[in-house]
């Protein structure tokens, strides 16, 4: 063989291979079609999590069941990856056929035309709270159904006998009131804080409770073209409540902040007295720690303002545009959101339900007691707004918050940080 | 005289029969090439200049369409506070942790090395290489859990001394030094060996002539064992000082880059700006700038570290 001819031939190999390794195709995302017998496959990912990976597979059951002609290939991944595993499932055009999205995650999505527009959007969405349903939605228009509230705020875990041991026989009503039980919840040993009266100090509340006291103050974090405003008296208010708690009233630390374990695990292992975190974290306590020497109750407002808040839209599913069964994926999706299925998918997963029918129905009160103080304020929510990057935001709330908790940058400087870096981010993402 | 005798042959080769010889070498070595030069050529030659390309253009890989900014994420780069961090806190782990590895790994050869029984000395060369074989994700997870600050390892020794625990890898005063000690668990075995190889190779005559001058051991060490081991410090160097540039899955895993961003290396900042905040444009761009770093610390290693002489 002429010597040109074999390294040709080696070449091509050597491509072939290249090509086969980088677009070989695989069961997860865009392989999905109608096959011979007529049978549709869909594929759907979602997030791994006990509660929720049951909960989906009792309901793809179902579904099959009623539709002996779908298949539901039902793949999950760890939540450390998921968010990218899905990016590079949609920036390689294979992309699953049903996805489930985090719906801060949705926005990038949809302003790209990635995702299938749910018919009837006007009608849809009435069904649904404002604050679920924001970032799924896109001049109007509804690029996926939320399955829950992703609620932080409102609601706090509390010891009864701890609070009964200070001679407090009731919740704190408000705000004053909830500093000064937090402050006699306190226990100290050698300086060191025992147990905390009041812990907010997590990744997601230091955020969440910074935001809703603003809006308390009858103020708003966003300013114009899609940046924050956080220069405001009210914004200044804000932060110095909570950098105060830390800082002056020492009823919280930030020892635990960034370990491996939750806020919620400390206040279960009797770390804390009264710990602010979303209702989700009531399952983990009955769950994991087996305990029930505790109550959800309500979180006073700050102000004399009803306690709104900010919230984020929460877990819900949406259809790939390049999926080719985009009826069936449709359907499916519509058939996890009807009101029967999702009062199961609500009710086994702890989750607060993003639809009004569910939420106000008294059944589903009657079956999640624990529920009563977030049920009660639902309406009360506003979604958080059109954040570019969600952990990027987060992140700079947080880190500047220690650096303030700890005297070493002052609440006016921290503020300007975030302030700065947030819509700096914001900017990059238009 | 061998040489000469090949050389009288050779010249009494046909030229034609000369030529085709010739050729036949040249398909070997090009045959031999091809496959790990198309390799490199779409692993590693094709992205770097993809990468390139790229960051020149603002990126959403969601996106269908890149921007055209020309240097505009270089600019930015330089006005970044997140940026310029993750680089200071780059260099210093660099120089810190290369520094104390080579300080450790060498004492630690050094002492392998005086060892005359050949199974024990094989046997410590085992043990120090041990941990170099666990993945670094793997390890950077046992770590994790023993720099815990409620029930760690570590606070569990402090406590034992009454000393007071230690946030280890959330205070920023210790963050760094932390992920740096346990690179230096991690990694010390490769250096160990590669010290013991160059250790055996310096002839002993030098000792000899050494001990009967009457020179102390730090005198030996100082002006036998150290420039003897100039070429095999060279490449130690260089090579620590690429793979900690290059250090991403303990800092990924033990920190995410925080406390305020004291742990965001360079290849964390570029990763998290690809892949979780979609800026492909812009983390192409500070690939570029790393990849300058790496080369120019790179060339001065090699400059200074040039030697004239064989042993």
């Amino acid at each position: 063989m002429h010597f040109s001819k074999f390294m040709l031939i080696l070449a091509m190999v050597c491509v072939v291979f290249a090509e086969a390794g980088c677009s070989s195709s695989s069961s997860s995302g865009g392989d999905t079609s109608a096959n011979p017998q007529g049978k549709v496959n869909l594929v759907f990912w979602s997030h791994q999590e006990d509660a929720i990976v049951g909960a989906y597979k009792k309901l793809i059951s179902k579904y099959q069941t009623l539709h002996p002609d779908v298949t539901i290939e039902y793949q999950t991944f760890p939540y450390d990856v998921y968010s990218q595993k899905l990016k590079a499932s949609f920036s390689a055009k294979k992309p699953p056929d049903i996805a489930e999205f985090f719906g801060t995650w949705v926005p990038e999505y949809s302003k790209n035309d990635l995702l299938v527009e749910i018919p009837d959007s006007e009608n849809v969405k009435k069904e649904y709270y404002d604050a679920p349903l924001g970032g799924y939605l896109r001049d109007n228009k509804l690029y996926g159904l939320p399955l829950e509230y992703n609620i932080e705020n409102g609601g706090m875990l509390i010891h009864p006998q701890m609070l009964k041991d200070q001679g407090f026989d009731h919740a704190p009503s408000n705000w004053t009131e909830l500093v000064d039980y937090a402050k006699k919840l306190t226990v100290r040993e050698n300086n060191v804080i025992k147990v905390k009266g009041f812990d907010f100090v997590s990744a997601d509340n230091i955020t969440f409770t910074f935001l809703s006291l603003i809006l308390q103050q009858g103020a708003s974090f966003m300013g114009e073209d899609g940046h924050v405003n956080f220069h405001s008296p009210e914004a200044e208010k804000a932060m110095s409540t909570l950098v105060s708690l830390v800082a002056d009233d020492q009823v919280a630390d930030l020892t635990t902040f960034g370990g491996e374990l939750d806020t919620s695990d400390y206040f279960f292992q009797g770390k804390s007295a009264m710990t602010y975190r979303g209702p989700w974290t009531i399952a983990a306590g009955q769950n994991n720690y087996k305990v029930d020497d505790f109550e959800y109750v309500s979180v006073p407002s700050f102000t004399e303002y009803p306690p709104v808040f900010a919230a984020e839209s929460g877990w819900g599913l949406a259809v790939s545009k390049k999926s080719k069964q985009q009826a069936a994926a449709l359907d499916f999706i519509q058939f996890i959101s009807e009101k029967e299925n999702l009062t199961t998918w609500n009710t086994d997963t702890f989750t607060v339900p993003a639809k009004k029918e569910i939420a106000e129905n008294p059944e589903f009160l009657k079956n999640n007691p624990h529920l009563k103080p977030s049920l009660a304020i639902l309406a009360l929510g506003q979604w958080i707004g059109p954040i570019a990057d969600r952990d990027f935001f987060f992140k700079q709330v947080n880190d500047n918050f220690q650096l303030m908790a700890s005297g070493q940058q002052s609440v006016q400087d921290g503020l300007a940080n975030i302030e700065q870096t947030i819509n700096d981010n914001q900017d990059q993402h238009k | 005289m061998s040489t000469a005798i090949s050389t009288n042959k050779a010249d009494k080769v046909n030229p034609a029969v000369k030529s085709t010889a010739y050729r036949a070498k040249r398909r070997f070595i090009i045959i031999s090439l091809v496959p790990i030069l198309l390799l490199f050529g779409v692993f590693a030659f094709l992205p770097i200049a993809w990468s390139l390309g790229l960051s020149a253009f603002k990126y959403d890989p969601l996106s269908s369409n890149a921007i055209f900014v020309g240097a505009e994420n270089y600019i930015r780069m330089f006005q970044d506070s997140i940026f310029l961090k993750s680089l200071w806190v780059t260099f210093k782990f660099v120089f810190i942790a290369v520094l104390i590895n080579i300080v450790i790994t060498l004492l630690i050869a050094s002492a392998i090395q005086r060892v005359r029984i050949p199974w024990l000395k094989n046997g410590f060369r085992t043990v120090f290489f041990l941990p170099t074989i666990a993945p670094l994700a793997g390890t950077a997870i046992v770590w994790n859990t023993m720099f815990n600050y409620n029930d760690g390892l570590f606070n569990m020794i402090l406590a034992k001394v009454n000393m007071a625990p230690i946030q280890w890898l959330s205070d920023p005063h210790y963050a760094l030094y932390s992920v740096i000690m346990m690179t230096l668990w991690a990694d010390i075995g490769y250096n160990i060996v590669l010290f013991i190889a160059g250790l055996d190779s310096i002839p002993d005559m030098y000792y000899e002539a050494a001990t009967l001058e009457g020179a102390g051991r730090w005198h030996v060490f100082l002006h036998i064992t150290l420039p003897l081991l100039r070429r095999t410090l060279l490449f130690v160097s260089i090579t620590t000082v690429v793979s900690y540039f290059q250090a991403f899955p303990q800092f990924q895993i033990m920190t995410k880059g925080g406390p305020f961003n004291e742990t965001r290396v360079l290849s964390l900042q570029i990763y998290e700006q690809a892949f979780s905040s979609s800026n492909m444009g812009y983390a192409s761009a500070m690939a570029t700038v790393f990849l300058m770093i790496i080369l120019l610390v790179t060339l001065l290693q090699l400059r200074w570290g040039r030697t004239q002489w064989e042993h």
